[in-house]
């Protein structure tokens, strides 16, 4: 027998806001396949966006620090949002190619950086750690018929050799997690494309734009809904819909899924673990029409 | 006594910059046996080479050492100096003080210390050396050329003119090559096939070339002036005496439907085939692995059909060996594909493009068969998807090349002027059409080449883009083109019906296996390599082997012929004299001490050591020794370092002169 997967939780600031449903369902899935996550303790921000834009030291930090905490969790660390995911792994690529910038860092946090603790983002452990097979045995209630679109958004596998996640521009590990739990893919233009992330605040026309053309594209390819990993492009997608609709007049009606919610439907998890009522673009007709709640 | 004259080269500042050259010529002119020491300049230019010829003679010198730059780039300029001098060449060693020493330091004292003790080593081994007379090998005047495209036709073309014979060697079953599938030819647009047939059909005809289509290189033995190359004759299953090339076979074949290379898998072929109606030879071959009668036992309609009766289903794979002095390496190139590349390969494949999955995608080759008027459309531009006439077609240039996150940093240097031909052949046979072109840079350094970009631009309608595309996706029966417009500062999306992608010119596949075989080099991307980037760019540093053509480097066509027919003249240099001179730099068996265990015969890598018999005047076995063929010793010294009775000796690196040099630290 193996042993069981434990991984220290990064959940990052989003989760514990306005992606709560994320991080619920992250929580129940992980609790339903029996794979152990200890919440890191006194975590904080890894700076995200603003803070590699305004101090590069600032956010290396941040992320060094956090890492340096997770080491006293037993584990890999396990990250649910992308930019949390990505800024993580940054750190680690900088610090290791840089030596100057490593000696800055350990100043700035006062504690020697360590590297070695692996960072993972929850697809990886879906599909890696614990296994598509493994995975596949332990849907109750596969997802059949249902048409999904994976979403990679721009973090999860970008840049070229820093994440590592999976291939930068033909990636398919979203699809081989959702595929194994028995839903269904489809084959669309825009799943790599940027929602325009933060500029939601500052520049919601170019950002009305940009989520557009990824509903479109999806709609278009036949998809039911749309799978996720990151709590902005969420935002983006799901909050912004019925203001997009309304802007090219059109009505796409596509519930947008965190990663966690799906696969944590197929185990057989029921919508109050999954936090399916946050979700503005509601799934419950979907789900019923199939069968799945 | 000997009586040594030291030389410190300045090599203008390479040396002299961080070595104090005047230091050195004044410490070393005091080591015992120094007779004469000073410093100049340039040593390699004529007034050194003056200086150091007046000195021998001046001051009778007995050795030399010349302090300059690495042997592999003078070592034979020096040696040539001394010889006229009167003193014998291999009295002269070079101490390189430029690569081993000033190149790599920065600090000027520790660097001039250094370069005394190298010269100072050098002074203790050149006591040692002894006279060494020329060795004069026979020089076989046969040539083999690998590769039967434009290199290896116009290699093969200008020594087999000189009257030598050739040995032409050609993997695929006709020769051509990849200037046999372009449509036009830039700078001038003169259709390839007219340029092209008529060498091919010389290469047949000429009474000196031997022609061996189909056919691999197995095994390469031997060395310059006296190689054995085995070829693989791979089995035709057509007999090319008895075929007369009438054609009725491939009618008949029932496999209609299998795609020809040739055609870039666009076109159709049968299986027993010729892969364009040029060929050379006119001999079909038959493709076992898409051969009815192959695969089942069962048809055999070519064999009933061939009136002449030339198919043969039992041929096999035959091995020739052949004796040739000169080798030319004319094996070409091949295109990167943006497919999914399989992991550890260094190339990464283009997934924002869809991995080569969108069939209207196609590369330049593929539009040249396209373009041509013997390819599979009859040369109109149709798409492989639906056979529609493309009316916004999209160029891409610097897929692969210039792309480092791709694995390739190099610029394939002849796709900017091949894509601005390919938007002039469409605005030609599509006038209602718009061709766009993404491109980084426009690269025509050519006679006539930037004349010729600007044409497509100006007279031809081109949009040119400046920028690159970030991705491709397929919408309806359009491609969507994602690109930026970095003049105007713009994202831009074209719908487009065709994209022509300029992919990178690559090496051949197997390319490093063929330079195993060969004991040649090559560099990361498997890219042959010439032997000295300026001054010997057609040979290569194992001698009697030279490059042509696009194997060494990408190339276009003016640039291949000219690069072919240098390796003709190098070949006939060779060829120029019956006996050529070999450095006498050889391993001696000391036969005395020999024991006849043959370690040495088991190390050595060029095959040079024999058994030698050591009888008394009677004729009576006394016993077995080593022997070492001196026009066969590559001067590698393993048998040296090997014997364990330290009786063989490569001259000039005894164990005696290394402990000198050892002992002078």
């Amino acid at each position: 027998m193996k042993k069981l997967l434990n991984y220290a939780y990064y959940p990052g600031c989003s989760l514990h806001a306005s992606a709560g449903e994320y991080d619920l369902s992250t929580r129940e899935l992980f609790k339903a396949l029996k794979i152990g996550l200890t919440e890191v303790p006194d975590w904080f921000c890894c700076g995200a966006t603003p803070a590699h834009n305004v101090d590069e030291l600032l956010s290396l930090s941040l992320c060094a620090k956090n890492l340096e905490l997770a080491e006293k969790v037993e584990g890999d660390l396990a990250v649910a949002c992308a930019a949390c995911f990505s800024r993580l792994k940054f750190t680690q690529h900088t610090l290791e190619e840089n030596a100057t910038k490593r000696k800055q860092v350990e100043k700035a946090i006062d504690a020697p950086v360590k590297l070695d603790g692996k960072v993972k983002h929850l697809l990886e452990i879906l599909a890696g750690d614990l296994g598509l097979e493994r995975l596949a045995a332990s849907v109750n209630k596969p997802l059949a018929g249902l048409k999904v679109a994976c979403y990679y958004g721009c973090l999860l596998t970008r840049p070229t050799d820093v994440p590592n996640l999976d291939c930068t521009e033909a990636p398919t590990i979203m699809e081989r997690v959702i595929e194994a739990v028995g839903a269904e893919t489809v084959a669309w233009s825009h799943r790599l494309e940027c929602c325009g992330a933060n500029f939601t605040l500052s520049r919601p026309g170019v950002v009305i734009q940009l989520t557009n053309a990824i509903l479109d594209s999806a709609k278009a390819a036949g998809a039911d809904c749309i799978m996720v990993g990151c709590p902005l492009c969420h935002g983006n997608l799901d909050i912004r819909q019925k203001e997009i609709e309304g802007v090219y007049k059109t009505n796409y009606n596509l519930p947008v899924f965190y990663l966690t919610q799906l696969v944590g439907l197929s185990v057989g998890l029921g919508s109050g673990k999954l936090g399916l009522d946050a979700m503005i673009v509601s799934p419950m007709p979907l789900l019923k029409e199939k069968g799945l709640l | 006594m000997s009586r040594i004259g030291v030389f410190i080269c300045h090599c203008g500042e390479n040396i002299s910059r961080t070595v104090d050259v005047e230091r050195v010529a004044a410490q070393v002119g005091n080591m015992p046996g120094v007779a004469f020491a000073t410093d100049y300049k340039y040593m390699c230019s004529d007034p050194g080479q003056t200086l150091l010829k007046k000195t021998i003679q001046e001051q009778k010198l007995s050795h030399v050492v010349v302090a300059a730059c690495s042997p592999r780039m003078h070592e034979k300029t020096f040696r040539k100096a001394v010889e006229s001098a009167g003193l014998n060449p291999f009295l002269c060693e070079m101490a390189n003080i430029r690569e081993h020493c000033s190149w790599v330091h920065e600090n000027r004292e520790e660097a001039t210390v250094k370069a005394i003790e190298i010269v100072g080593m050098m002074v203790e081994r050149v006591k040692k050396n002894r006279v060494l007379p020329a060795i004069t090998v026979p020089v076989t005047k046969r040539s083999l050329v690998i590769g039967g495209g434009i290199a290896g036709i116009q290699a093969a073309l200008d020594i087999a003119d000189c009257g030598h014979e050739v040995i032409l060697v050609e993997r695929e079953p006709s020769i051509g090559g990849h200037m046999a599938q372009l449509s036009e030819t830039f700078p001038t647009l003169d259709c390839s096939q007219c340029i092209m047939t008529p060498k091919m059909v010389d290469v047949a005809n000429h009474p000196k070339i031997k022609l061996y289509t189909f056919s691999e290189i197995e095994l390469v033995e031997g060395y310059i002036g006296n190689f054995q190359v085995t070829i693989k004759k791979k089995a035709r299953s057509v007999d090319e005496d008895t075929c007369t090339g009438c054609g009725v076979c491939m009618t008949k074949c029932p496999q209609k439907k299998i795609p020809n290379k040739f055609d870039q898998n666009i076109g159709m072929r049968t299986a027993i085939y010729v892969p364009f109606p040029q060929a050379v030879p006119n001999t079909p071959v038959i493709d076992r692995d898409n051969c009815t009668w192959f695969k089942s036992g069962k048809c055999g309609v070519c064999q009933k059909v061939c009136g002449p009766g030339a198919v043969d289903f039992e041929q096999q794979d035959r091995l020739i060996v052949e004796a040739v002095g000169a080798i030319v390496v004319a094996t070409g190139f091949d295109l990167y594909t943006i497919d999914e590349k399989p992991k550890g390969s260094p190339i990464k494949g283009y997934g924002e493009f869809g991995h080569g999955k969108i069939p209207d995608v196609i590369d330049g080759m593929t539009f040249e068969r396209l373009a041509s008027a013997s390819g599979p459309t009859g040369g109109r531009i149709l798409r492989p998807s639906d056979g529609k006439e493309p009316k916004q077609i999209v160029f891409i240039q610097c897929i692969g090349s210039r792309a480092r996150e791709k694995g390739i940093s190099y610029c394939s240097k002849v796709c900017c002027m091949y894509t601005a031909k390919h938007t002039m052949l469409y605005h030609h046979k599509v006038h209602d059409g718009q061709a766009y072109v993404f491109f980084m840079d426009a690269r025509t350094p050519g006679k006539s080449y930037d004349e010729f970009w600007r044409r497509s631009i100006e007279e031809e309608e081109a949009v040119y883009i400046r920028g690159m595309v970030s991705r491709l996706y397929q919408k309806g029966d359009k491609i969507v083109v994602m690109g930026s417009d970095i003049a105007v500062g713009v994202q831009v999306e074209i719908e487009a019906d065709m994209v022509v992608l300029a992919t990178a010119v690559m090496p051949q596949k197997g390319a490093d296996t063929l330079a195993q075989k060969l004991g040649i080099s090559y560099d990361k991307y498997h890219f042959y390599s010439e032997a000295h980037a300026k001054l010997r760019p057609v040979e290569c540093a194992t001698a009697g082997i030279y490059l042509a053509g696009a194997c060494q480097g990408p190339k276009d066509i003016p640039e291949t012929v000219s690069q072919a027919s240098a390796a003709a003249a190098k070949v006939m240099t060779l060829f120029s004299k019956d006996k050529m001179e070999r450095e006498p730099i050889v391993a001696r068996v000391r036969e005395a001490g020999c024991v006849g265990c043959f370690a040495c015969k088991k190390v050595c890598a060029y095959g040079a050591v024999e058994e030698k018999e050591i009888r008394d005047r009677q004729g009576n076995l006394i016993k077995v020794v080593a022997y070492v063929n001196p026009g066969v010793c590559g001067g590698c010294g393993t048998c040296q370092a090997t014997c364990p009775s330290k009786s063989v000796e490569l001259d000039g690196y005894t164990d005696e002169q290394i402990v000198a040099m050892i002992e002078a630290l």
